[in-house]
């Protein structure tokens, strides 16, 4: 029942740029997204690799060079990091979006499942 | 008793372009809640202090504020829990019509764009049979108590309005799975879209308040499965 | 002027009022309907409704059995007409219900569960865990937004009723959030605004439960019945007065004094039932009044604990495991946890009682119906006559539903039926009226507010019209009520502004819980016996006198003067009055009763 002449005046507040930092909560789902950023890198580095691999020795061994520097392994330490960290957010909220078998369990089989992933990798690919 | 410091954010339509801090003293003791210092406040110090309660038993869902950021139940949150000055303020992301009290009508036209009610062909004088594990599907996700608390915590409810929000999908989801409702087909057009279940990105903030541990963040991902799946099957409809 | 024209006004948003807007909406998706609440219709006081609806459900069970438990609860002041169409038509209702989705408990088969409440003998209470009122109000609401002939009128406040002659067209409200008059014209005006708990200090009701509609009804000569029957609650936190239901009796919990004795044994409740078997009408599962009046006893002899200054006997749940608690009771769990710190698995629950249910209300007849023409009334604020001097826990959620739907139905009869006032310049005038008396509320006060006002009389009712009442401390509530009004007539509200005035809002409200309150003191001074929840202490006056008061009161209000008495006979169809037994008293009648029916039928 609002008529032009009430009373009425509610007010909008506008959320202000940094409305991520203002709660523990949202600055750790602001962390949780964030962790693609490292992994842009990794993948960047990757492509270089792999570029680096077809055109010429020459320019596989400076790739090589590039990687050994130390705060390029700082970053994809990082960038390692961060897919862990994700993984665990991830794992932890499986469960609550396809809720087939106790969330615990569940955790715990993502991350065995993970290992196997890994491990069979590494075997195909002949490490020993 | 104990002295405890209320800073509460205030706005009369009639007088403010917008909101001041006014601060406040009250006296409480272990068992004081917030929503009784209000009412102490508004009841002593101050009656022109609008805000909305009733049961005071955390089960109307009327007193919602944000205290010290955070959307709370002034009824079931405790001066005792608090150190130091105690910021009191309307429930974020939504208008303020005076100091405590917002405009909830988004809250319940989202509400209501869903289809909150059992869809079906039933027509005779029994009652269904539904089994306790069938009522354990959805029977979490039918005790939400309107309070609005998780749309104060969504910021992509605070980005856009439109987005349906916590609470309304969770309710798809509370009707959705009922072993009694064929409704389904009807609410996913409501469910499909960016205002729909896709419009959340799991921020998870919504849970973290739920006074009744919904956990409504569960139940908009859950849609987004059964949204998933309903794009998937019409694919093989066409 | 803002002017809305509607068929049907339904004032209040709770269960008896959402269910009337859907039955009329029902009857004739012609109509329009306006749902008008205070605050929004989830926030009603339905809401807060812990335990169950009672139907007769089970094949060991029936409408004869259910008929007797509410009568013999009432103290024979029920109308047994009414009695029997409610039992009659509660169960269909309770299926509706669950036909539009309320999560009711089921057993393993996935049929209804039912179970054990005070006062009756057969387990037949509906539940949704702990949390019954709570899922029958948002079923109802939620079923509520199918109907598009439902338009809901949330947050505004009745002022007053709109009158022309006998005949009611319906009601001038304030919009809260615009402070703006609005003057809502309509054939049939339904009230379903809820009890009157709040005029008393310790109770388990929302602050929204003032009386708004017996007062409305009350000042255009509609008569208040049954007003000096309130009923307390055995079992409410104290301090807060938060309800601990019946349900967790129902479920075995015990009640015990300091001494850790189960005292109920003591009045005419046992014989003590065996720990984790609980024995319906025996002991903890005797009706409500009963057990507040032990409570009573309990804390004059001294055998109450102190809990914050308040005088407590404790509720053990101990014996019952922590899943069966988590499953049945989860939301006591919760209650007690946040509100007195307590985990009932493990430690006592410290309780009282506190007032809980008005049982009178506004006279109607068995359609709902009062004596305006037009004007109905359903729910706690209602009298249909079901409840008598004492309420059975749980028969009043299944009211709500059985007699929402008639009052729905019958409004929207009228409404089919009936010529609608056209007589504009009156009703503007009544508009006027309202809105000239509330200009002048406003001003300044010197020492007095409308939260000081609200206290003293709710601390007059409670030392006057508690437990147990006697002739000085009613007289005494009297004045003190004549005092009070007085007081409000010079009382000013000092917020002027328009949007969302609560202290406004609280000076109306605590206008209506004065009239009624006046109501409820006058009935109970008037009725110079005991019977039920109205307990007299003075002499000659203790005991039930069906030979002068087997009558309902009827209070009729005087405007600035006491109510008007006057008395109405008790419709009695197939019970007539007998004594009131529980516990072992009640085992030996019975037993004698079969004897007798056993000898007759051999006699056959």
């Amino acid at each position: 029942m609002s008529t032009p002449d009430n009373a009425r005046k509610p007010y909008h507040s506008r959320m202000t740029r940094d409305w991520w930092l203002q709660q523990r909560y949202y600055r750790l789902y602001m962390l949780r997204e964030a962790t693609v950023l490292p992994l842009l890198f990794f993948l960047g580095c990757l492509l270089y690799g792999l570029y680096s691999l077809q055109h010429s020795e020459m320019q596989w061994l400076s790739f090589a060079q590039f990687m050994q520097q130390g705060w390029v392994i700082a970053l994809n330490a990082l960038a390692l990091l961060a897919s862990l960290y994700h993984a665990k957010t991830f794992f932890a909220l499986f469960p609550r979006v396809m809720p087939l078998a106790p969330p615990l369990l569940m955790v715990a089989g993502q991350w065995l499942a993970s290992l196997a992933v890994i491990i069979t990798l590494l075997w195909l690919a002949g490490v020993s | 008793m104990t002295e405890y410091q209320l800073r509460i954010q205030r706005y009369d339509p009639e007088q403010d372009d917008t909101p001041r801090l006014q601060r406040y003293t009250v006296s409480g003791d272990h068992t004081t809640s917030v929503l009784d210092a209000l009412l102490s406040l508004q009841q002593q110090q101050d009656p022109t202090l609008a805000l909305r309660w009733s049961c005071r038993m955390a089960i109307c869902g009327s007193c919602g504020v944000m205290v010290n950021g955070i959307p709370k139940l002034g009824c079931k949150t405790f001066l005792r829990d608090y150190n130091g000055v105690i910021d009191i303020a309307p429930l974020a992301h939504f208008a303020v019509e005076k100091d405590l009290i917002v405009d909830m009508t988004p809250f319940l036209a989202h509400l209501s764009a869903i289809q909150p009610y059992l869809i079906n062909d039933k027509d005779d004088k029994a009652p269904h049979k539904q089994t306790p594990a069938q009522l354990a599907k959805y029977q979490q996700f039918s005790n939400c108590i309107n309070c609005g608390l998780c749309y104060a915590a969504c910021p992509q409810f605070g980005l856009n309005p439109e987005f349906l929000g916590p609470a309304a999908i969770t309710l798809a989801q509370r009707y959705n799975l009922d072993s009694r409702d064929n409704g389904k087909a009807s609410r996913m057009s409501q469910l499909n879209g960016n205002n729909g279940a896709w419009g959340c990105t799991f921020v998870g903030s919504c849970s973290e308040v739920c006074p009744k541990q919904l956990d409504p963040a569960a139940a908009v991902n859950q849609a987004k499965v059964e949204s998933a799946k309903d794009f998937i099957i019409n694919l093989f409809k066409i | 002027m803002q002017t809305l024209h509607t068929d049907i006004v339904v004032v209040g948003g709770g269960g008896a009022g959402l269910r009337a807007a859907i039955a009329a909406a029902e009857a004739d998706a012609g109509l329009h309907i306006s749902l008008l609440s205070k605050v929004y219709p989830m926030r009603s006081h339905t809401v807060a409704a812990e335990g169950g609806a009672a139907a007769v459900t089970l094949a060991a069970d029936s409408a004869a059995a259910h008929f007797s438990d509410t009568v013999t609860g009432s103290d024979w002041l029920a109308e047994q007409d009414v009695v029997e169409f409610f039992v009659k038509h509660a169960y269909q209702e309770l299926v509706q219900l669950e036909h539009w989705g309320c999560p009711w408990s089921r057993k393993q088969d996935g049929s209804i569960q039912v179970r054990r409440f005070g006062g009756m003998k057969t387990e037949r209470t509906w539940f949704a865990a702990d949390k019954t009122g709570f899922h029958i109000l948002h079923t109802l609401f939620q079923t509520s937004l199918k109907y598009p002939a439902i338009q809901r009128l949330d947050e505004y406040l009745v002022l007053d009723l709109l009158r022309e002659d006998n005949r009611v067209c319906g009601v001038v409200a304030l919009v809260l959030n615009s402070g703006d008059l609005v003057l809502i014209k309509a054939k049939s005006v339904i009230l379903a605004t809820g009890g009157a708990g709040r005029v008393f200090h310790y109770n388990t009701n929302g602050g929204i439960v003032t009386g708004d509609g017996m007062a409305l009804a009350f000042r255009h000569g509609v008569a208040l019945r049954d007003m000096e029957f309130v009923q307390y609650h055995p079992t409410g936190l104290p301090g807060s007065g938060i309800l601990i239901t019946e349900a967790c009796r129902g479920e075995g919990a015990v009640l015990v004094n300091k001494h850790g004795y189960r005292y109920l044994q003591d009045y005419g409740l046992g014989p003590e039932t065996p720990l984790g078997h609980p024995q319906n009408k025996q002991m903890e599962l005797g009706p409500r009044d009963k057990l507040s009046q032990a409570f009573w006893h309990e804390q004059q002899a001294g055998r109450t604990d102190e809990y914050n200054g308040h005088a407590v006997v404790y509720l053990d749940l101990r014996h019952l495991s922590r899943a069966h608690l988590q499953q049945r009771l989860p939301f006591i769990c919760e209650l007690a946890q946040a509100y007195v710190n307590v985990d009932p698995a493990s430690a006592l629950i410290p309780i009282r009682p506190a007032v809980h249910y008005t049982m009178g209300g506004i006279m109607t007849d068995i359609n709902c119906q009062t004596t305006l023409q037009g004007l109905y009334a359903v729910g706690e604020c209602a009298s249909v006559g079901l409840h008598g001097a004492n309420r059975l826990g749980s028969n009043s959620l299944s009211e709500l539903l059985v007699f929402g739907r008639v009052a729905g139905e019958q409004a929207a009869l009228h409404a089919r039926t009936c010529q609608g006032s056209n007589n504009d310049t009156w009703s503007a005038a009544q508009y006027q009226r309202q809105g000239q008396q509330l200009s002048r509320c406003f001003g300044s006060n010197k020492d007095d507010s409308v939260a000081r006002l609200r206290q003293a009389m709710t601390l007059a009712m409670e030392q006057g019209c508690g437990i147990y009442r006697d002739t000085d401390g009613l007289t005494q509530c009297q004045q003190q009520l004549q005092a009070l009004q007085a007081r409000y007539q010079n009382l000013k509200v000092t917020d002027t502004s328009k949007v969302f005035n609560n202290e406004l809002v609280q000076y109306l409200e605590l206008g209506f819980s004065l009239d009624v309150a006046q109501a409820i003191c006058a009935a109970a001074l008037a009725r110079t016996e005991s019977r039920g929840a109205h307990q007299r202490r003075d002499s000659g006056m203790t005991a039930r006198d069906d030979k002068s008061f087997l009558q309902h009161s009827l209070a009729y209000y005087q405007a600035g003067a006491e109510p008007i008495l006057s008395w109405q006979d008790v419709s009695i169809t197939s019970l007539p009055p007998a004594e009131r037994r529980y516990g072992s008293a009640l085992e030996t009648a019975l037993n004698t009763a079969e004897q007798a029916a056993d000898a007759g039928a051999k006699h056959d």
